[in-house]
């Protein structure tokens, strides 16, 4: 299947991305361009320009997607997502912005005086951004395979190769304006299909979603699958397939028996109306009473329901500081003050953007039933206006989303690969023009294999685990380094070492396997409910215990971080800190 | 809950210093002088932001831990229904946002005050 329209789409916002990024480049060539044009950007323009480059596959695809898969406790993702700038706002915004460091380990380094603990906030920068940019290619992958067919991996190919070549040619630095008309473009990718599904095409009662499980088919559906899957039928079910269904080639009617089946990729089949919807076997069946309860439900088990939404609560509250690609927009407000402004602005635009995905989950559990079938439900946002509302309104709808998703992809995926190409080539490979553009290919490169590895992991996973890696790193990090004045480099050093390994190892061993179920795979899988409380300790036991290594002009610090700029001394406000080569996000 | 404990000391210090000062503002010289007072001036403003933070985020946190875990005490909430919607949808799905979002533009108007009020201090030498 073909959708020309959706292709248009993705092409155009590509080209318009480009070409402004472009243009944008050529008016601001240095940093100092950059840093004197930006710091007029007024804050409703900043904020927009922020939720742009926050807004990703996540937001677009993944919330929606996972809410459909594990019930509505799912939402719970992007409540942490905007109120980690509730949090960024009292905390971290405006301090931040006056002490005038562009990255964090310009933070790291300023503050506590150590190159060593700013080598190892680059390397976490590079960990949390990596973690990052996968989920990003996937999404990638599924709204090419939903617009153009074929397999998933052509779509994260695709993606990995425009943003490599973007950012390495110069041409796709996501400047202020191309961010800002993202975000837009985003809201109203999301919004009016939304809207128009949910007042304009006919579906049943919202009410209605809590009714019996398993959701059925409201009318004969075909199931395409993109991927093998092993599916549970629980009654039979006379279906049409083509393809192999159990190791045999069937082309024409048969009965799905009750019970297991396997399912090759490729196949499709088709299901008469009324027959209730077989389901991935991996993903248990939900009720819709247990679909509807606000607690999250990993793998859609009830165990620890409790456990693992303070879990995703804590990564995604206290993580959103901690994105290397976010923070440094904050850069571009004027002062201490337009950075509290700018980012109550943002939490305002995050606040109208999520109530569409929760739209997307309830009438994807109701009039797309057939994604619990093939394991598609990271699609239902890009899917469902095609199949609830036929015809041009649902070609247009479709164009509209996955031009949306698209755009999500390219400014996320942009502000990682150059927060990381810069982190690296300026750190670790000496600077320089050159080094940033190696770096970005090499990583470009590496990034796009592994997006190849995680096909099968919900996107709102996978970037929930970037968010767990930064709140148990960068929060600690910039919250005791604003407001304690006892903290130093070694208690630094000592929490990012073990928060950073200890929420990634168990990020890991969820991937390959490990604990299932039970406490293991909600400790293991939502680590931050225990890898914070632990990187905090270090950082706090550590300090204490090496008093010695209080930084000299701690005070000086403090100042630079607390002061209204009104009353500062000169010598202060103008520290301007490292001057990046590469202004990251600029 | 500002900078209350300083005013009697500032007084005296600050007119000792007028004399032979050069600045224009000699309290915020005072900011940066490494002795206790300079100190005590920026641990008072850090106290005043810190606490504003504090107030701001605690409601926060009780909104966003409390449902969970009133939820978990009293699973009927779980299938609750408000004008004829489930409760989790109203809630999660757009309810929850704009208290989170007033509680940021208070923040942002009360953390400007303590601002305004610590210049003043300031001023006032």
């Amino acid at each position: 299947m073909t959708e020309p329209a959706s292709v248009i789409a993705i092409v155009a916002v590509t080209a318009i991305t480009a070409i402004i990024g472009a243009r944008g480049v050529r008016v601001a060539r240095t940093p100092a361009d950059f840093l004197v044009a930006a710091r007029q950007v007024p804050a409703p323009l900043n904020a927009s320009a922020i939720s742009g480059e926050y807004l990703s596959a996540a937001s677009f695809l993944g919330v929606a997607g996972l809410a459909m898969l594990e019930g509505l406790g799912a939402l719970w993702y992007a409540v942490g997502y905007a109120a980690g700038y509730l949090v960024l706002l009292a905390a971290v915004a405006a301090p931040l912005r006056r002490f005038g460091a562009y990255t964090i380990p310009d933070f790291a380094e300023g503050r506590l005086g150590s190159p060593a603990l700013r080598r190892a906030a680059t390397a976490t920068v590079i960990l949390i951004c990596g973690f990052y940019l996968l989920p990003q290619l996937k999404g990638a992958g599924v709204t090419l395979q939903v617009a153009v067919g074929g397999p998933v991996w052509i779509g994260v190919v695709v993606l990995g190769v425009i943003v490599t070549l973007g950012i390495a040619s110069g041409g796709m630095k996501g400047i202020t304006f191309v961010q800002a008309f993202q975000y837009w473009l985003k809201i109203v990718a999301i919004a009016i299909p939304a809207l128009v599904l949910l007042a304009v095409v006919q579906h049943p009662p919202v009410s209605t979603v809590t009714g019996p499980a398993p959701p059925s088919f409201t009318h004969r559906t075909e199931v395409k699958f993109p991927q093998s899957e092993i599916i549970s039928v629980t009654a039979a079910i006379d279906v049409t397939a083509a393809g192999n269904v159990d190791g045999m080639a069937h082309h024409g009617p048969f009965v799905l028996t009750k019970g297991h089946h396997s399912i090759a990729s490729g196949a499709t089949i088709t299901f008469p109306a009324g027959s209730p919807a077989p389901h991935v076997e991996a993903n248990p069946i939900m009720t819709g009473a247990a679909w509807t309860s606000p607690l999250l439900q990993l793998g859609g088990r009830p165990d620890h329901a409790l456990a693992a939404t303070y879990g995703v609560l804590l990564a995604t509250v206290l993580g959103a500081m901690g994105l290397p690609h976010i923070l440094v927009r904050f850069y571009t407000n004027r002062d201490g003050q337009a950075a509290r402004r700018t980012t109550a602005f943002v939490l305002l635009l995050l606040g109208c953007f999520y109530i569409f995905p929760a739209v997307f989950a309830v009438l994807g559990r109701m009039e797309a039933p057939g994604l619990y079938t093939s394991g598609q439900t990271d699609s239902v946002v890009l899917v469902l206006p095609r199949i609830m509302a036929g015809g041009e309104l649902g070609v247009v709808l479709g164009a509209l989303v996955a031009a949306g998703a698209f755009a999500a992809f390219l400014s996320t995926s942009s502000g990682l690969l150059i927060s990381m190409s810069g982190a690296l080539s300026h750190d670790i490979m000496g600077g320089g023009v050159r080094a940033f553009r190696t770096s970005a290919i090499a990583i470009g490169i590496v990034m796009t294999a592994l997006g190849l590895a995680v096909l099968n992991i919900s996107i709102n996973v996978l970037v929930g685990w970037a968010f767990a890696i930064a709140a148990s790193t960068f929060c600690p990090l910039l919250l005791l380094g604003i407001w304690w004045r006892r903290f130093t480099w070694i208690g630094a050093m000592g929490g990012l070492i073990l928060g950073g390994l200890a929420s990634s190892i168990a990020v890991l061993l969820t991937i390959v396997g490990v604990g299932s179920s039970g406490w293991p795979a909600v400790l293991l899988s939502e680590p931050a409910i225990w890898t914070v409380p632990l990187a905090f300790l270090t950082m706090i036991v550590l300090s204490l215990a090496t008093a010695r290594a209080i930084p000299g002009d701690v005070t000086q610090q403090l100042l630079a971080l607390h002061l209204p700029e009104r009353v500062r001394l000169p010598s202060a406000a103008d520290r301007g800190l490292v001057a990046q080569p590469e202004p990251a996000g600029s | 809950m500002t900078a209350e404990p300083l005013p009697a000391r500032e007084v005296v210090r600050s007119q000792a210093r007028r004399p032979g000062g050069r600045a224009s503002t000699p309290a915020r010289d005072d900011l940066y002088e490494p002795d206790a007072y300079g100190r005590e001036l920026l641990t008072s403003l850090m106290r005043a932001q810190g606490g504003a933070c504090v107030t701001v985020l605690l409601p926060a946190l009780a909104l966003l831990a409390l449902y969970p875990l009133l939820t978990a005490l009293f699973p009927w909430l779980a299938t609750a229904r408000l004008l004829g919607l489930p409760l989790t949808l109203l809630v999660l799905g757009g309810g929850i946002y704009p208290p989170l979002v007033l509680l940021g533009y208070w923040y942002v108007r009360r953390a400007e005050r303590l601002e305004e009020q610590f210049v003043e201090l300031l001023k006032e030498q």
